[in-house]
């Protein structure tokens, strides 16, 4: 009996060429190839008045600088045009995309404004150092308070800086707070981090003359996506492009916003000067000119009971989209639909503004506008406990939507455009798992001794819920080689989560092939076509799901050519180790690789593997043609995997902390997490995802934010000072894990990737609260504004401000 | 703007000698990777700070991206492809990564094995906690780096175990690893 | 595209034109061209060295004279090809005495590229151009204040007419090997990037 992989913590494929330094990252890629540098605005806002490149031109290795001008050539006709709006929305009436250079205004510091090409990346640098570039310097609009008084505009001809306006909700929710036996308002803030992927982006192009076809490398979360925005923006037919995705050293979201302006004017650039053109950006540029998010500003109104049950929720919402909306309004509607949690809300209502600021552009970042939902949410849940005096699981419980409830409607419109309906999960479940963990009911005992030892300890929450496994779909191909090699690919890509492996696993469990024959490619657009991207947690359950049903295809079709070759029944057969052979009788067996030659029948025996397959070939049936209609020669199959909706993850995270009396240092004595991604393909992958998703989300509690000022420059672009925890800031993760399997997938899978960030900012603050009795609502905090709080809350004392109550 | 000027420099990389003609602004992390092709060393921030381009020289760790390449005449100098075996196998503390989900992207990998070779060769037996203070020089996005705590506790049980049968004629400790690293 | 520019040189404006009009001059003073030779009235065939950066190559080229009003303006009209591109180009060359003393020079150019060279992109294309013409007009102005010039044509020069070359010693015309054939900065915009041995390379 073969050992199955699936659910197993197989080691990891990708490993050994990447411990060994035989990784291609872009950066290790094309080293003939000349190389790019920008010049990048300086100012947040500004006209560009004149560029003069004169001082650049005597610098030796200098092979080109371009500028917008350049880009309005009539031969390509989208190039001058502003790059595409990727997800447009009835309710972004006022979006906005840059151009790849700027034309005449720039609107956040590291916008692009020249591209400089160079024969090394030393010299595009002296090169754009000597280009001078005259600006006429506008009013900078800094923050979301800023944004929102609209006292200076980010674009003229956007009034009150407001992208776009959206309200969700499911009956008047303010009437029913105002009605409620109980109400409180909260006033929280989420600050602005990023992604920060330890490799930045970088593009590699390279322009075959002879048959007008172009072949871009690109640091990517979707190489199909790329490929298309390519295509268009170059005027180039489709088929003549493909984008691989080589090594990805971290995507967290940064890289599915697409495409930068380096994604088309690489490509532009090598096809104008005919040699391959390369661009890695550096630590700086990419502070400056990537994509950040988190920064919103909420206004809370919830009405309860005396029993803590939510009768009514009214949510406004300040988010701050940064220059420009791309990526539409994807993040606050995220926001908008996941801040509910598992929980039944009463009476729902969500407005936002989407604000903009001349700062970097806001795109998803791990979690996607979740964390911050996540936050206000356990927020309200805890000042409604210390309110009613309430023990902060037994509000949440008492909110639950049970299992017997599912699906749940929400009546809201989610991400994906369809319905919010939560199809799986037993959040009680959850809770007790984790108050059992973390040991919530023991936890006052351990507070009394701790506070015997004068040290001041305190616990905290959160839950969240997420949905995963976004549409519209992803496929896989298999083919089974003659020699017996399975070569799989789909076309979303990998940033370290182990695709690669997760996927073998799948194939070998569902084909009864070993692991050490199955070659997985992502994101190559030569090898798959057809894909979206990865994003939104959906790997395992999008392209796993295709990959089960494409290996089951590939299986039917095996076992059928050798069931004719073994003179068997189908019924009778099995794949085990790589050979097809008959249950009870394993001595009658065909190897798959001998089934793949058996299923072209264009069989010269040009190998040994094709010499032994005439043993078996039946004897030809003149009447009937080779190869059958509606059959295709090879032992391979596609398959699409397309749901109808999102599948919805669950978590729960507890946290206890230690707030050092003097400093008010803050230290994580544990962490605790209670996770559901349904069915798991490789633990150890799932697991590392919620170590890593913790670290993450450690940081934003306690670490990360952008430091703008109020001219728009971003002070703190370096990794000296935007803080990233390192071993010594991160907890050990003790993890438990609950599987409600998801019933929307041939696996009974949800995904994984970004639960481990989602809460952190929430649990953590539960704990400080709980510790210090006082409320948290901003994060992320340091010590020292902790320090600080502590100071003027013992000053000022109201209704809403000490809400906590004794404690059992 | 004259052509620069080139400064000779040589050093041996994991074993083998280099001779180069560089110019004297060539960082130590950009003269590996472009001018010597070992891209194994990885660029994460360029101020020191993350860690992902430590390479070991004269076995100590060191900020490949804080380094001109022509200030190290005579230096011998190990990089993560420096520490395979000499059938260009996983070392113990390549193994270990793999053994123990230490990575996930592999692009912080490079710097935490030379580190981790480095830190072991003075400290074969660390605890958990000095396992982890250990590797808090480096930045890791992906991992949350409670794989790498265990891995470097594995790797250590790893050369402990290949230790006994391999032992230089001056009683020191080798890593594990048979190339690259110099004893 | 379009470049002008203007120029102050010390000589008197009949010696300018006239220089400007001799091929002896033409040959010293345009940056990087080794080899001129007349195919009739005002008519050159031109072969000149140029590049950008790390990037060189030679081309061939025709200048042609015309519309010559002596001493306050001529057109001029050139056309050049090499392995990245071409270019044509016409020029208005205008001087005006300057009371003082010497003769502010004025051209207008008008000039179509082609091929690879316009690949490098237009502020570069511009200001490369610029440059060199300021190059061009300085040497011609240094030609006129030191040895008082004549042209003389080769011994033995190639049938169809006399064939000018640089002095065997003019190093390349400019220190960092940035190197341009320029006619009043006509020419200097494909000049700039038309590169032999960059070609050769393009297919790495």
């Amino acid at each position: 009996m073969t050992t199955k992989m699936f659910g197993q913590p197989i080691r990891r494929t990708e490993d050994p060429r990447l411990v060994t330094g035989n990784g291609r990252y872009l950066d290790d890629l094309g080293h003939d190839a000349l190389e790019v540098a920008f010049v990048r605005s300086p100012h947040a806002h500004a006209r560009l008045t004149d560029i003069d490149v004169t001082g650049a031109l005597d610098v030796e290795g200098l092979v080109a600088i371009y500028t917008h001008e350049d880009l309005e050539a009539e031969d390509i006709a989208g190039m001058a045009e502003p790059l595409p709006m990727l997800i447009p929305h009835p309710t972004l009436t006022h979006g906005r995309t840059q151009c790849a250079l700027a034309r005449t205004e720039v609107n956040y510091v590291g916008e692009a404004i020249a591209m400089v090409v160079a024969t090394d990346r030393y010299i595009a640098e002296d090169a754009a150092e000597r280009i001078s570039v005259v600006y006429e310097l506008l009013p900078a609009v800094v923050g979301v308070e800023a944004a929102r008084a609209a006292e200076h505009l980010v674009h003229d001809d956007v009034p009150g800086n407001v992208a776009a306006r959206m309200v969700q909700q499911t009956g008047d929710a303010d009437a029913a707070v105002d009605g409620a036996p109980h109400s409180l308002g909260l006033d929280l803030a989420i600050e602005r981090s990023a992604s920060m992927p330890m490799e930045g982006k970088g593009v590699l192009a390279k322009w075959d003359s002879d048959d007008s076809s172009l072949l871009v490398h690109t640091s990517t979360q979707t190489s199909t996506s790329v490929r298309q925005a390519i295509a268009a923006k170059l005027g180039l037919p489709v088929d003549r492009v493909e984008v691989v995705t080589p090594d990805v050293g971290g995507g967290f979201g940064v890289k599915i916003m697409h495409p930068w302006p380096e994604e088309v004017l690489v490509p532009w650039a090598a096809i104008r000067l005919g040699r391959p053109v390369k661009w890695t950006e550096d630590r700086r540029e990419h502070f400056v000119s990537s994509a950040h998010e988190r920064g919103q500003l909420h206004q809370v109104r919830v009405g309860y009971d005396d029993e803590g049950h939510l009768l009514g929720l009214s949510v406004r919402f300040w988010h701050d989209n940064g220059a420009y909306t791309p990526y539409g309004l994807i993040v606050p509607i995220i926001t908008s639909t996941q801040l509910l949690g598992p929980y039944k809300p009463g009476v729902y209502r969500v407005e936002f503004a989407s604000l903009y600021t001349n700062t970097v552009i806001v795109t998803p970042y791990r979690g996607a506008g979740r964390p911050q939902g996540c936050f206000v949410m356990e927020r309200v849940m805890d000042a409604i406990a210390a309110d009613l005096g309430l023990d902060r699981t037994l509000v949440r419980e008492r909110n639950f939507i049970q299992p017997g409830e599912m699906p749940y409607e929400q009546g809201l419109v989610f991400q994906d455009g369809r319905q919010l309906t939560y199809d799986s999960g037993d959040f009680p479940a959850s809770l007790a798992k984790l108050k059992t963990l973390v040991g919530w009911d023991d936890f006052p005992a351990f507070r009394e001794q701790a506070q015997a030892e004068g040290r001041t300890v305190g616990i905290g929450l959160a839950c969240y819920v997420e949905g995963t496994g976004v549409g519209p779909y992803e496929g896989g191909h298999i083919r089974v080689e003659n020699d017996g090699t399975v070569v799989v690919s789909t076309g979303l890509t990998s940033q370290g989560q182990g695709h690669q492996t997760m996927l073998a696993q799948i194939v070998a469990d569902e084909l009864g092939m070993p692991m050490d024959r199955i070659r997985v490619t992502t994101g190559d657009t030569r090898r798959f076509k057809y894909a979206v991207g990865t994003f939104a947690s959906r790997t395992a359950v999008m392209s796993g799901s295709a990959m089960a049903l494409t290996a089951r295809k590939v299986r039917e079709k095996a076992l059928r050519i050798a069931a004719d070759a073994l003179e068997a029944s189908v019924d009778d057969l099995e794949i085990v180790d790589g050979q097809v052979r008959i249950k009870g009788a394993p001595a009658s067996r065909i190897d798959m690789g001998t089934v793949a030659v058996l299923s072209n029948p264009l069989r010269y025996a040009f190998d040994e593997a094709a010499r032994r397959a005439t043993q078996f070939a039946p004897a030809a049936d003149p009447t009937k043609p080779p190869v059958a209609a509606g059959d295709a020669p090879g032992l391979e199959a596609t398959d699409f995997y397309s749901p109808t909706q999102s599948t919805f993850a669950n978590g729960m995270h507890a946290v206890v902390v230690e707030i050092d009396r003097d400093t008010c240092d803050i230290k994580i004595l544990r962490y605790c997490v209670v996770h559901d991604c349904g069915t798991i393909i490789n633990p150890m992958i799932v697991e590392g995802q919620i170590h890593g998703g913790v670290a993450q989300g450690v940081g934003g509690a306690l670490y990360e934010r952008m430091e703008y000022a109020e001219d728009g420059q971003l002070l703190n672009a370096s990794f000296m000072d935007f803080l990233m925890p390192y071993a010594s800031e991160v907890p050990t993760v003790e993890i438990d894990h609950l599987q409600t399997p998801s019933p929307l997938n041939p696996l009974g899978v949800k995904g994984a990737g970004e639960a481990g960030v989602i809460p952190g900012s929430a649990a953590i603050a539960s704990a400080i609260e709980d510790a210090l009795g006082l409320t948290i609502r901003r994060m992320p905090i340091s010590p020292s504004e902790l320090f600080h709080l502590r100071l003027t809350s013992a000053e000022s004392a109201g209704p809403v401000e000490t809400l906590r109550k004794v404690r059992s | 703007m004259a052509t620069e000027t080139l400064v000779h420099v040589s050093f041996h990389v994991n074993g083998t000698l280099h001779e180069l003609e560089l110019p004297a602004r060539r960082l130590l992390s950009d003269a590996l990777r472009h001018d010597l092709k070992l891209t194994g060393t990885h660029v994460g921030c360029e101020h020191g700070v993350c860690g992902a381009c430590t390479v070991l020289v004269d076995r100590a760790p060191v900020r490949s991206c804080l380094v001109f390449a022509v200030s190290l005449e005579g230096a011998r100098i190990t990089t993560v492809e420096g520490c395979c075996t000499d059938g260009g196998d996983m070392g113990p503390v390549q193994q270990a990564f793999q053994d123990c989900h230490a990575l996930q992207c592999g692009f912080c990998t490079p710097g935490f094995i030379t580190t981790i070779t480095a830190y072991l060769a003075q400290n074969a037996d660390p605890t958990a906690e000095e396992a982890r203070e250990a590797i808090s020089g480096n930045l890791c996005r992906c991992t949350g780096y409670q794989n790498i705590v265990a891995a470097v506790q594995r790797a250590a049980a790893l050369r402990k175990a290949t230790d006994r049968t391999r032992r230089d004629p001056s009683g020191e400790v080798s890593t594990g690893s048979t190339t690259g690293v110099e004893s | 595209m379009k470049i002008s520019g203007t120029s102050q040189l010390s000589a008197d404006r009949e010696a300018v034109w006239r220089a400007l009009n001799d091929p002896a001059v033409l040959v010293r003073a345009i940056p990087g061209c080794s080899r001129l030779e007349s195919i009739g009235d005002d008519a050159y065939k031109m072969t000149v060295a140029a590049g950008v950066g790390a990037i060189k190559g030679v081309y061939d080229g025709e200048v042609r004279l015309h519309d010559q009003q002596e001493p306050g303006s001529f057109r001029m009209h050139a056309q050049g090809a090499g392995a990245p591109g071409t270019i044509g180009a016409g020029v208005l060359v205008t001087l005006e005495a300057v009371a003082e003393g010497g003769t502010e020079l004025t051209y207008d150019a008008d000039a179509t590229v082609g091929g690879m060279i316009g690949g490098v992109g237009q502020r570069m294309l511009t200001g490369v151009s610029k440059k060199m013409a300021a190059e061009f007009f300085g040497n011609v102005d240094a030609l006129l204040s030191g040895s008082g010039l004549v042209g003389v044509p080769d011994e033995g020069s190639a049938p169809g007419g006399a064939v000018y070359t640089a002095p065997a010693a003019a190093p390349p015309s400019h220190p960092t090997g940035f190197v341009m054939g320029v006619a009043v900065g006509a020419v200097a915009a494909l000049a700039g990037a038309l590169v032999g041995g960059w070609l050769s390379r393009r297919r790495t």
